[in-house]
């Protein structure tokens, strides 16, 4: 009965936690996507071109975990020009636990994205 | 304790646990579904915000601009601007009407950024519905070409 309660529990921990983690690492790719782009695009090689391209990342309305939750300690880094390419980093959205966590897990699982865009993007010509 | 008295109990026993093991089986199906579509839908999403962003917005009249926007809902539902008739959705139901395009303009009336959202969309896990409203949702800052003048082709 033990033994079927514990493979119980990690096959829901297996639906549902990892379900929950893949969400949550696809919503912060899918956010440092958009807002590498957001603040490459505002990149002109001039210090208020940063602060500028800063103002853009923190202006997405963008949530993670089923679109509940902000994003908090994004890192924007920037080529040394100033000018080529913007790099966003999220690099805390802890995912709680839930099942996995009586089988032995750890109590929260931290899924962090990061992207690079580069200042001057291919457009489509359509 | 004779043979007859514990098969008895393994059958109490099995009734009791069989609602809970039911319960916990069907709940993993439901969440476990409901979570691949959701994780669907952000990809779509994504993938249309992306293409929208980049894509020439022209503004001649109001249905050139209704037309770029079936073009990123297209994206969205089928991966694709113009899709073949008969193309299955990438998300099982997914219709274009369930995705919501809007594109925000700067103070100087040029686009600035292009919100991909999905709307009324219900999904249908077996035991029971989700419905999502207003999420997943993307924003992309506006990175194409401008063309204030042109018609869609």
């Amino acid at each position: 009965m033990s033994v079927a309660m514990v493979v119980m529990l990690a096959v829901m921990g297996l639906a549902f936690d990892f379900g929950r983690i893949y969400i949550a690492r696809n919503e912060a790719q899918v956010f440092t996507d958009a807002a590498a782009m957001a603040a490459a695009s505002k990149l002109d090689g001039t210090d208020a071109g940063l602060v500028l391209a800063r103002q853009a990342v923190a202006k997405l309305p963008m949530r993670w975990n089923l679109g509940t939750k902000s994003f908090t300690g994004v890192v924007v880094e920037f080529s040394p020009d100033r000018q080529s390419w913007a790099r966003v980093t999220a690099p805390d959205n802890q995912v709680e636990i839930t099942f996995l966590r009586a089988v032995g897990g750890p109590a929260v699982f931290t899924v962090p994205a990061h992207s690079v865009a580069a200042a001057k993007p291919v457009r489509l010509v359509e | 304790m004779n043979r007859k008295n514990q098969r008895g109990h393994a059958m109490i026993e099995l009734a009791v646990s069989a609602g809970v093991m039911v319960a916990c089986l069907a709940g993993t199906v439901q969440f476990g579904y409901t979570f691949y579509i959701y994780n669907e839908l952000v990809t779509a999403v994504g993938n249309g915000g992306r293409y929208g962003a980049m894509r020439t917005y022209r503004a001649a009249t109001p249905a050139d601009i209704e037309k770029g926007k079936a073009a990123i809902r297209n994206m969205v539902v089928y991966g694709d601007s113009r899709p073949a008739p008969g193309t299955p959705p990438q998300v099982a139901n997914l219709k274009p009407s369930q995705v919501e395009v809007a594109v925000f303009m700067d103070d100087s009336g040029q686009p600035e950024s292009v919100n991909v959202s999905i709307t009324d969309y219900n999904v249908d896990a077996a035991f029971g519905m989700f419905r999502f409203t207003g999420r997943p949702a993307v924003e992309y800052p506006f990175v194409g070409r401008f063309a204030p003048a042109e018609s869609e082709p």
